[in-house]
């Protein structure tokens, strides 16, 4: 029974996935937890607490759940949705406090771009833990004392999470677009929501084939082939599937331009809609539609500590830390989404964001003001 | 990265909530807030929980009351240093980005006035309790808890009509200010569930809004 709610569950999060679903707050018991069972924490996305519900079942531990108003962890932290304040809240009003001896909470390591770890001991007097970016690695987190290897620290773009991709961008995509196309062609409704599903499955699904030929440095914005400024893949795909038509045509033997002319101009909307935030709806590109993509994160070698804050948040492994020499470097730089995590955690300020214009983003404007006000944030960035 | 249209809803948020929170209320929200205002006197202090962009503030310390604002929203709070600055009250508020969890900070017994417009229909029910536990233990006894927000309608014929009424209203303002809130169950009972006797009530005709007066009794007793 309870598999069937959790398999529902899924499929209906999953085609709205472009929506929020929030559960109920508070704490949750997992097993028989005592005084010394670990504290977790995630956000109040539904399909995320099931998740994470699941991969806890067999662990004795208490789980928090915070309100982030049903957004996931990631955008919710990055988008301010998920802050200190809903960490706090969540620590002191739920009870869990009267219920463990200790006071070490493990939150999800994407809720770095949003929750400083400092904050919460200063002003709640919890230890925070940065946990696995994935729910799934919990179990060997724990059976490796707390420690993480690099790959619990990254976030990848596997099969699963494609096909997730791609029926969430099918589904309201086909459906705002059959609604649009029935009062004017009904015949045509069936092939269109078939061509939508069967699109975005060709995109997210063949990703890792095109992947390396895309970029988020690109400066231009244009308009229509916005995340390719070298690819231009949504070109190439529209190009064949033109080409298609007219073979089909020809070969159905009721060729027309009229048919042809149609079609071009529907799968051009469908495969421009579908893509039109490719790399945002990967964990492994900044939004290609974002100003932020083209910030870069800079190290002040004379600040930097090599704590190693930066390390443990990082979700794309981009930094090395020398624990001997005491300093950090960012050897894969190239690798970063702008996500902010390492500059909102680095104790020592020692990292900063800088535009293309040279303008500094100070570790503080970020703290307070998070990846919500990009557009004025730029604004307030000040000169070297 | 997380996806364009999610990061265009948060990031609008702030600056249109004024407007948004107009529409949703019709208008009557000034009204109501000049009411709650009417209570206040000169020279109290005052705690004014999840003060937004201010607007219940102002008018206390109009009132010429030493208040104290707090919310966990920074933009908010700018706008609100803003909005005090303009009406030259800078000296009698105070603004603080804080939660309600953190009232576990503020003294015993240490204000007149605790305050909160449309600020419990965004806490969650654990939340709500503690708040107004701790608004109980940091006002004076004789103290007033202020409260307007939005609340579920008793009756069910009144709950549909409530849901047909606002359902346009909320979808529109939702798309336009991506802002909403979310009415709370039983308000009264809880006020009184945590040590306050209700002085004033008045629910609204479809009883969607309630303005609520608790004071702190008086001595030990009960």
């Amino acid at each position: 029974m309870n598999l069937l709610r959790f398999i529902g569950a899924t499929i209906i999060e999953t085609l709205l996935r472009v929506l929020p679903f929030p559960c109920k707050t508070g704490l949750t018991k997992i097993g028989n937890p005592d005084r010394n069972s670990p504290v977790f924490l995630t956000c109040n996305y539904h399909l995320t607490v099931e998740r994470v519900k699941r991969v806890l079942k067999g662990i004795d531990a208490h789980l928090v759940v915070a309100n982030s108003r049903g957004i996931n962890v990631w955008c919710a932290a990055t988008g301010g949705l998920l802050s200190n304040h809903n960490v706090i809240s969540v620590l002191k009003v739920s009870g869990v406090e009267e219920l463990v001896d200790h006071r070490n909470v493990i939150l999800p390591q994407l809720a770095a771009t949003g929750v400083e770890g400092d904050v919460i001991e200063k002003r709640a007097g919890w230890k925070v833990i940065w946990g696995p970016v994935y729910a799934k690695d919990i179990p060997a987190f724990i059976r490796n004392r707390l420690k993480k290897t690099p790959k619990m620290r990254e976030v990848e773009f596997p099969l699963r999470q494609r096909i997730e991709m791609a029926v969430a961008w099918a589904f309201p995509i086909s459906i705002v677009l059959a609604l649009i196309i029935l009062p004017f062609w009904r015949e045509a409704v069936f092939p269109l929501i078939f061509l939508v599903w069967g699109l975005s499955f060709l995109i997210f699904l063949s990703f890792p084939l095109y992947s390396q030929w895309l970029s988020s440095e690109d400066r231009r914005i244009g308009f229509v082939f916005f995340n390719f400024g070298r690819g231009g893949f949504q070109l190439i795909l529209w190009g064949v599937l033109v080409l298609g038509l007219f073979v089909y045509s020809l070969v159905a033997g009721n060729f027309s331009w009229g048919f042809v002319f149609r079609w071009s101009f529907i799968t051009f909307i469908a495969v421009l809609l579908l893509s039109i935030d490719l790399m945002g709806s990967t964990p492994v590109y900044k939004s290609g539609l974002h100003e932020d993509r083209l910030l870069r994160v800079i190290l002040d070698e004379k600040k930097c500590k090599g704590a190693g804050f930066c390390e443990q948040v990082c979700p794309r492994n981009c930094y090395e830390v020398d624990r001997n020499r005491h300093t950090a470097t960012i050897p894969r730089a190239g690798r970063c989404v702008q996500c902010g995590a390492c500059i909102v955690q680095c104790a020592f300020d020692a990292l900063y964001f800088e535009s293309p214009k040279g303008e500094v983003i100070n570790p503080e404007t970020i703290r307070r003001f998070k990846l919500n006000l990009i557009g004025k944030r730029l604004v307030r960035g000040e000169r070297k | 990265m997380s996806t364009y249209i999610l990061m265009k809803i948060l990031e609008s948020a702030p600056s249109r909530y004024d407007k948004g929170i107009r529409v949703l209320t019709l208008g009557r929200l000034d009204k109501v807030y000049d009411r709650l205002a009417s209570h206040i006197k000169g020279g109290q202090r005052v705690l004014d929980l999840g003060c937004g962009t201010g607007a219940l503030t102002i008018r206390a310390a109009q009132k010429g009351a030493k208040v104290k604002g707090i919310d966990i929203n920074p933009q908010m709070l700018e706008i609100a240093q803003k909005r005090a600055a303009e009406a030259n009250l800078s000296q009698n508020v105070e603004f603080c980005e804080m939660g309600v969890a953190e009232l576990g900070g503020e003294e015993s017994e240490s204000y007149d006035i605790v305050m909160s417009g449309l600020c419990f229909s965004e806490l969650t029910e654990d939340e709500l309790r503690y708040t107004l536990r701790e608004a109980k233990r940091i006002l004076k006894p004789g103290g007033l808890l202020l409260i307007a927000d939005e609340v579920r309608p008793k009756s069910i014929s009144k709950t549909i009509l409530n849901w047909l009424l606002r359902f346009p209203l909320v979808t529109i303002t939702y798309l336009i200010t991506q802002t909403t809130t979310k009415a709370v169950r039983n308000l009264p009972e809880k006020v009184e569930e945590a040590g306050l006797a209700i002085e004033s009530m008045r629910l609204s005709k479809i009883g969607n809004f309630i303005e609520v007066a608790g004071r702190r009794p008086k001595g030990r007793a009960k």
